[in-house]
């Protein structure tokens, strides 16, 4: 336990990553807190590009996380962060931005300071981190309100500090725990661009969600967990065909389910509609984008006023469901 | 004000402008769109500004010194001196400006957010300034000098104190066996009040001390040498010297553990003086070992040092300081360092503000007494190294159990202050020495020996005098207990045995912490 008198950092100072090595492999990782499993046997790799983290609350998103970036202890199997055991050397720290799931913030520094406070903690003097602050603040769009406290940031603008925080060093790989939680429309949109122009940037990112649509809009590369388990891992348009092949449904709103029902049942695709209760119609479909191409024609024609629509089936929860068949 | 889709490339290079190069080996070159003019942006926030002004490009000619025409020059020189001078400013002083300071700067300032810090700092401060009017009502109370041997008294109430009868050889109990007051006028009783002080010539050496400053013990001047008054046995305390007092010192006659006195000799000496100087000092003594080393002592470490990593990790924050290329050991160290800049500092103020205040007070021949400095800074290097000691134990406590932590320190508090209690009663007895209260109060004792060269001869004074409470140097200095033959030596020994209580807790702390998982 020797001080660094350096102050450079071990990241900097001493540590290399090892050549061409994914920046994060899990090797046959499990994960238990006492009886109960966080993490069953997962193995990936993974270098470049955003790759989106889908899974429901406690299939064990976080726990990845927290064991990518060293924060927990695999209880078998291997973590290797640019070809370091994260957990041993806090080194390849140097490389790597992680925004936890955590709303926890210090609340009495402003943005500017606590993200150049951190930045410090890379090696940097006061006046670098200061304006590398200032850079990442202006970046995430926080530049007007740097010097405002952060007890004072609405939801979205705490979450893009702390992304701010994890970007100030530039890192290679960035890793955000359900950077959209609780946030506002705006601030989803805002983030999503985020994360976006990292993955342009050449970055790794790993971003977790537990909502589809949300994911869908930042990136193609998808792993899915459940329950622990790696249930997939692959490109989002295969998982979009493989949810094509289940029959669809379509929800309107309507005052007039019946008559609207009418309508659409000489459209080729839909093959039988339902009347949950008086104000819905429900539209089974095998083919979701022929129907809804041919959605707002019918309901003009029709002349029934349509005040809402919804697909039930595009979400999380089908898509689980339909990969939880195929497994069975 | 939030970016739209389009415009998050913030920080374009303005068309014609150079692109800095981008920062990461890894990333390959993404294709032209606005998406990498952001990448490029932030890529430049780790492009390092160029190390010389020298261009190195074949096209780009230096010229030569003599066809620089004079401003010029000068200015070349200016910026000649300045490039040879910037390696300097990598040195020590600016890497300090990073981490160390960094965690320790965020730990003063989370310290000042914190209403318990006020708390407990001001509660310290009120503490003190009770204790200092207790001590301003002593020091401005007057000790009438009374009659220690009895001998002013006019038993018989024939007018002339027993004393005076004594030595003349008169019954000081018979009403009608007088001197003769023509020859003899009767004398004021003032005058066998403090009549036979202490005799010390300060000589640790000289083990034969004490004179009997009115004869009663020796008979000389008296008018019947063979008077009953006169004790019979004359060398009382056995050194074959009669009426002297022996002193009992240490090995290397350093520090006076006792005086034995043969009978009538330094019975009686002046209160006001002596009680008022020992009141002094027992409050430096018992202020410094009580006051500043153990209550403040440890009531400040527990409150501010054992949240300083489980406060952290009860509130999900301690992976924004940890998730960063920083070993978890300095972190441990870090944050201490920073508990240290706030209790350090306000230790000092408030021992150098009572040693400035006692000093004006305190009984002295001159405006400011400087006599006790050296006393009270080593009370202030005793409240340090307890500080340090306590602060490092609390937060590995925190570390090891943040659930029970607190608990076990409280605990530790009470141990502390049953062994602080037997410290300053039996400072021998060995099991104290397993206490860090123990040690600093050694300290305490050690440097007062050093700072007043007649300590020990004042509290085995007091001890042979009995003045009890008005005295409580008696209570509270004891010597060195490490090693009785040396202060010195006893300072130093105290003084380690911190720093490896301290070092030992750092190292148990940061071996907790690095086997911690952060859930």
């Amino acid at each position: 336990m020797i001080p660094d008198l350096s102050q450079t950092g071990e990241g900097q100072k001493e540590w290399a990553p090892v050549p061409e090595a994914p920046h994060v492999v899990l090797n046959h990782v499990t994960k238990t807190y006492g009886q109960v499993i966080g993490l069953n046997d997962v193995s990936i790799a993974i270098k470049g590009g955003v790759t989106g983290i889908l899974g429901q609350n406690g299939a064990g998103k976080s726990t990845l996380f927290k064991l990518i970036v060293g924060r927990l202890r695999p209880t078998s199997g291997e973590v290797m962060l640019f070809g370091t055991n994260p957990f041993k050397n806090p080194a390849p720290y140097s490389r790597l931005g992680y925004v936890s799931e955590s709303e926890q913030l210090y609340d009495w520094m402003t943005g500017l300071d606590f993200v150049a406070t951190l930045a410090r903690l890379y090696g940097y003097t006061r006046d670098e981190a200061k304006e590398r602050a200032m850079h990442v603040l202006e970046f995430v769009g926080l530049d007007d309100v740097a010097n405002k406290e952060i007890g004072k940031y609405s939801k979205g603008m705490r979450q893009r500090v702390k992304i701010a925080h994890a970007m100030v060093h530039d890192p290679d790989l960035i890793i955000l725990d359900e950077p959209l939680a609780g946030c506002d429309p705006l601030a989803r949109t805002t983030i999503m661009n985020v994360v976006r122009e990292l993955g342009a940037m050449g970055k790794t990112v790993l971003v977790s969600s537990h909502a589809l649509h949300e994911i869908e809009r930042i990136t193609e590369q998808i792993l899915i967990l459940h329950n622990g388990r790696l249930l997939a891992l692959g490109n989002l348009h295969a998982i979009r065909e493989l949810l094509d092949k289940h029959p669809h449904r379509i929800k309107l709103l309507t005052d007039n389910p019946r008559e609207l029902g009418r309508s659409f049942l000489p459209h080729e695709d839909v093959f039988g509609v339902r009347f949950p209760n008086s104000g819905e119609l429900m539209i089974e479909t095998n083919n979701l984008s022929s129907v809804h191409q041919a959605l707002p024609g019918i309901c003009v024609e029709s002349g029934i006023r349509v005040t809402g629509i919804e697909n039930p089936d595009d979400n999380l929860e089908s898509l689980l469901g339909y990969l939880m068949e195929g497994r069975a | 004000m939030m970016p739209e889709p389009d415009d998050i490339g913030f920080g374009q290079p303005e068309p014609g402008s150079a692109a800095p190069p981008p920062s990461s080996p890894s990333a390959s070159p993404p294709p032209p769109s606005p998406v990498e003019l952001g990448a490029e942006s932030l890529g430049g926030l780790t492009a390092p500004p160029p190390q010389s002004p020298t261009p190195t490009t074949p096209d780009a000619q230096v010229p030569a010194p003599k066809a620089i025409p004079g401003g010029k020059q000068l200015q070349r020189i200016q910026e000649q001196a300045a490039q040879a001078f910037r390696p300097l400013t990598d040195t020590v002083w600016s890497k300090l400006d990073r981490k160390a300071t960094a965690v320790a700067e965020f730990t003063l300032r989370q310290y000042r957010t914190k209403s318990s810090t006020w708390v407990v700092l001001g509660i310290g401060v009120l503490f003190v300034g009770m204790m200092l009017m207790f001590y301003a009502e002593a020091m401005a109370t007057g000790y009438e000098a009374y009659d220690n041997d009895g001998d002013s008294y006019d038993w018989d109430e024939d007018g002339y104190p027993a004393g005076q009868e004594r030595r003349l050889g008169t019954d000081p109990n018979d009403r009608f066996d007088y001197p003769d007051p023509d020859i003899y006028p009767p004398d004021d009783p003032s005058v066998w009040i403090n009549e036979d002080g202490f005799d010390w010539d300060g000589d640790y050496s000289n083990r034969n001390q004490g004179f009997d400053d009115d004869s009663d013990c020796t008979g000389e001047g008296w008018t019947d040498p063979g008077s009953w008054a006169l004790p019979g046995n004359k060398d009382y305390n056995g050194d074959g010297i009669d009426c002297n007092a022996r002193y009992r010192t240490n090995v290397t006659g350093e520090i006076v553990l006792g005086i034995m006195n043969d009978p009538n000799v330094d019975e009686d000496p002046d209160e006001d003086v002596f009680i008022k100087e020992a009141l002094h000092r027992g409050f430096v003594l018992g202020f410094g070992k009580i006051g500043f080393v153990f209550l403040i002592g440890i009531f400040l470490p527990l409150f501010l040092a054992t949240g300083l990593i489980r406060d952290e990790m009860d509130k999900g924050t301690l992976h924004y300081i940890m998730g960063k290329p920083i070993a978890r050991a300095e972190v441990l160290a870090y944050r201490l360092l920073g508990y240290l800049a706030v209790v350090w500092p306000y230790s000092t103020v408030l021992i150098l503000g009572t040693a400035l205040i006692t000093g004006f007070i305190a009984p002295s021949e001159s405006l400011f007494r400087f006599d006790d400095m050296a006393a009270w800074l080593g009370v202030l290097l005793a409240s340090w190294f307890v500080m340090l000691a306590y602060g490092t134990v609390f937060c590995t406590l925190g570390v090891m159990s943040p659930k029970y932590g607190l608990w076990i320190a409280i605990g530790l508090g009470v141990w502390e202050f049953a062994m602080a209690m037997i410290s300053l009663g039996a400072p021998n007895f060995p099991l104290s020495w397993l206490s860090i209260s123990h040690w600093g109060i050694e300290i305490v004792n050690c440097t007062s020996i050093l700072a007043y060269p007649d300590q020990s001869w004042m509290a085995a004074v007091s001890e042979t005098v009995n003045w009890g409470d008005d005295t409580p140097i008696t209570g509270f200095y004891s010597a060195p207990s490490i090693m009785p033959t040396s202060a010195f030596g006893s300072l130093l020994i105290s003084i380690f045995m911190l720093l490896m209580v301290t070092v030992m807790a750092l190292f148990i702390g940061q071996s907790s912490l690095k086997r911690k998982e952060l859930n």
